[in-house]
């Protein structure tokens, strides 16, 4: 059977698969199909320093291959989730990536500061997708100084390994890599959801505006991962539209060290231990002892 | 709770617009409460995300939808023929919890007795059934409850009670005072916020089960929530928390 365990940030993970933040409840709740233990990594649902409500419906809206969502980042904030659920996935050794975000740079840094270091965390996910309210809504993501600086902030405040999960909204997703790096980031997750909207004919309204994601979204996530990968000497997390093995294949012939599936367990709730089992299938057929050897293999031509 | 695959075995249209369609499972569900649902995958390409249906009604693997065609999905479904396959998520979300009462009210609007089709098999002669819908076409859906004496309301008075079906039962509660009953509801938000209005929280308990759009049906997306009265969490899942709610504790 071909390797399919990951070293990421110093520890060993069972395998490179992981859920998506946010499309994977708190944890939980796909316990009665399948337990959080088969992933190489539980990504929360993006947390905040206090709870967050999130939006009024609607939420979700339905593309052709793909969806819009507009949660709004509804959750119980750092403090429960470490609480009511982290014990659960201690208990279960598995290991968690926290996923969390600010409106402002002192809310950023506020959360770093708030989730200790603990053997079962590999890393912190922040996003970077989130509106600055202080700049008026402009993302913290998508201007190259913004990123540069929130992450060397973020970076003074917490010894756990940083990942900046960059929004593809901008003019170029290189150069935002390139910042975060130069900043200290010590890893990247590409990509998030692309800004979107749904006009209802019938109505003549825009019903939602929101985040894409899905199958649609999969050849602008594969891109942002070739080229960052190229461009930046640290691990990268692909995501956006990996509904099957060969997506995940996929993204890490282009770069990725390991890959998150998000809205494809909407579809079926078993994707993410089928693409794990047929990633070690695949290996296998194909006389790879170690999934290292596929990383990047792309970058070779 | 199972994720299986279903051979379509009938999908016959009632009257209408309404549908039964009848699903045999490769794998059974196990127990189901009255009031839950499943999340059904559409045969073919053209819709991305699966549909949330109530559980109408379930013998070992043979499991039946009631639904209304109302946009793309339920047109493809309404046209997907006999020994297609699909797939069948449940199964899922809180059902109605039967608390032990002298009298069961039940009351549907429209399609709503899809929702409540299944609990009222089960409360079988103890159930109380008030139905409303537009004409007397419509009674055609009570066709195998028939036995238990369905109070009908009918907008167009063609059949039964002229008016909507919370007028009906208002001036039917007006007329029992000091019974020990529980009422269990399913139809269109526009009802549910009549009924609120229209009776009394301190003297009847009220389960109603709602909708909304979902992606997942598992809690995981937090996409399918209704607003609710508890300040700490005012946006509950419908298909986790729900979809049967304390009608009291929703904020319509
Ligand atoms: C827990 C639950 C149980 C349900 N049980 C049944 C049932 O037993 N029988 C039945 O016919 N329907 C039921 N529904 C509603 C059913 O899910 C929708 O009618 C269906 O998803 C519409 O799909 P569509 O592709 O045809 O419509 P779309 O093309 O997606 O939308 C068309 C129209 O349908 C409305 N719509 C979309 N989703 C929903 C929804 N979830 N609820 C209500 N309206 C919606 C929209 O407002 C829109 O105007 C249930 C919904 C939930 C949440
Ligand atoms: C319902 C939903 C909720 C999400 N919540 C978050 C979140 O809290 N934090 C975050 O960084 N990304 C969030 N995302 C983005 C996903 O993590 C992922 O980047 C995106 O959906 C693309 O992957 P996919 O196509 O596999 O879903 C969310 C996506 C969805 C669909
Ligand atoms: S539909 Fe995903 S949480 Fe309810």
């Amino acid at each position: 059977m071909g390797n399919i365990p990951l070293e990421l940030f110093g520890k060993t993970l069972k395998n490179p698969v992981m859920n998506a933040s946010g499309t994977l409840g708190y944890g939980k709740e796909i316990e009665p199909l399948w337990g959080v233990e088969t992933l190489g990594c539980y990504v929360t649902k993006g947390l905040s320093m206090k709870p967050h409500h999130g939006n009024p419906l609607p939420r979700i809206w339905e593309e052709k291959c793909g969806m819009i969502n507009s949660i709004g980042l509804q959750n119980i904030g750092i403090e429960r989730f470490f609480r009511e659920y982290f014990p659960f996935f201690k208990r279960k050794k598995t290991p968690v990536i926290v996923n969390f975000f600010g409106f402002t740079e002192d809310e950023y840094i506020g959360c770093a500061e708030m989730i200790k270091p603990d053997k079962q965390i590999v890393a912190l996910e922040m996003n970077l997708s989130c509106p600055n309210i202080k700049k008026g809504g402009i993302g913290f993501g998508k201007e190259a100084e913004t990123v540069y600086e929130i992450v060397k902030n973020v970076k003074t405040v917490t010894k756990i390994p940083l990942l900046a999960k960059l929004t593809p909204e901008v003019k170029n997703i290189v150069e935002i890599a390139v910042a975060a790096f130069e900043a200290g980031v010590d890893g990247l997750t590409l990509i998030n959801t692309i800004p979107a909207a749904v006009v209802d004919v019938n109505k003549r309204t825009v019903p939602i505006k929101g985040g894409l994601s899905g199958p649609i979204a999969r050849s602008v996530a594969l891109r942002a991962v070739y080229e960052c990968s190229k461009a930046v000497p640290i691990p990268i997390i692909g995501v956006g539209g990996i509904m099957d093995v060969r997506d995940a294949l996929a993204f890490l012939m282009a770069g990725a060290q390991a890959v998150q599936v998000g809205t494809a367990t909407f579809l079926d709730p078993y994707t993410i231990p089928k693409i794990i089992m047929e990633l070690r299938e695949y290996l296998d057929v194909n006389n790879y002892a170690d999934v290292k050897n596929i990383i990047g293999i792309t970058h070779d031509q | 709770m199972v994720d299986t695959e279903a051979q379509i075995i009938e999908n016959k249209n009632i009257v209408l617009d309404y549908f039964l369609l009848k699903l045999k499972l490769a794998k059974t569900m196990g127990k189901i409460m009255p009031g839950q649902f499943i999340m059904l995958k559409i045969p073919g390409n053209e819709v991305f995300l699966r549909r949330p249906f109530s559980i109408y009604d379930y013998d070992k693997d043979i499991l039946t939808v009631m639904y209304k065609v109302v946009g793309k999905g339920t047109e493809i479904l309404s046209k997907t023929s006999k020994d297609n396959s699909a797939f069948v998520l449940g199964p899922l979300g809180n059902g109605f919890r039967v608390n032990k009462r002298d009298v069961y009210l039940t009351v549907a609007g429209g399609i709503g007795i899809a929702g409540i089709h299944f609990l009222i098999k089960t409360l079988k002669e103890k159930a109380s059934v008030f139905f409303g819908c537009s004409s007397n076409i419509e009674t055609t859906l009570l066709k195998d409850i028939t036995h238990l004496n369905p109070m009908i309301s009918t907008l167009d008075g063609s059949y039964g009670y002229k008016g909507n079906v919370v007028e009906m039962l208002t001036n039917y509660l007006e007329t029992v005072e000091n019974v020990d009953q529980e009422l269990f509801i399913c139809g269109p938000e526009g009802m549910l916020k009549s009924l609120k209005a229209s009776i009394n929280k301190s003297k009847i308990s009220c389960q109603a089960l709602v909708e909304e759009r979902m992606a997942c049906g598992l809690g995981l997306c937090f996409g399918c929530v209704k607003k609710t009265i508890d300040e700490n969490e005012p946006y509950k899942r419908v298909c986790k928390e729900g979809p049967v709610f304390d009608l009291w504790e929703i904020s319509l």
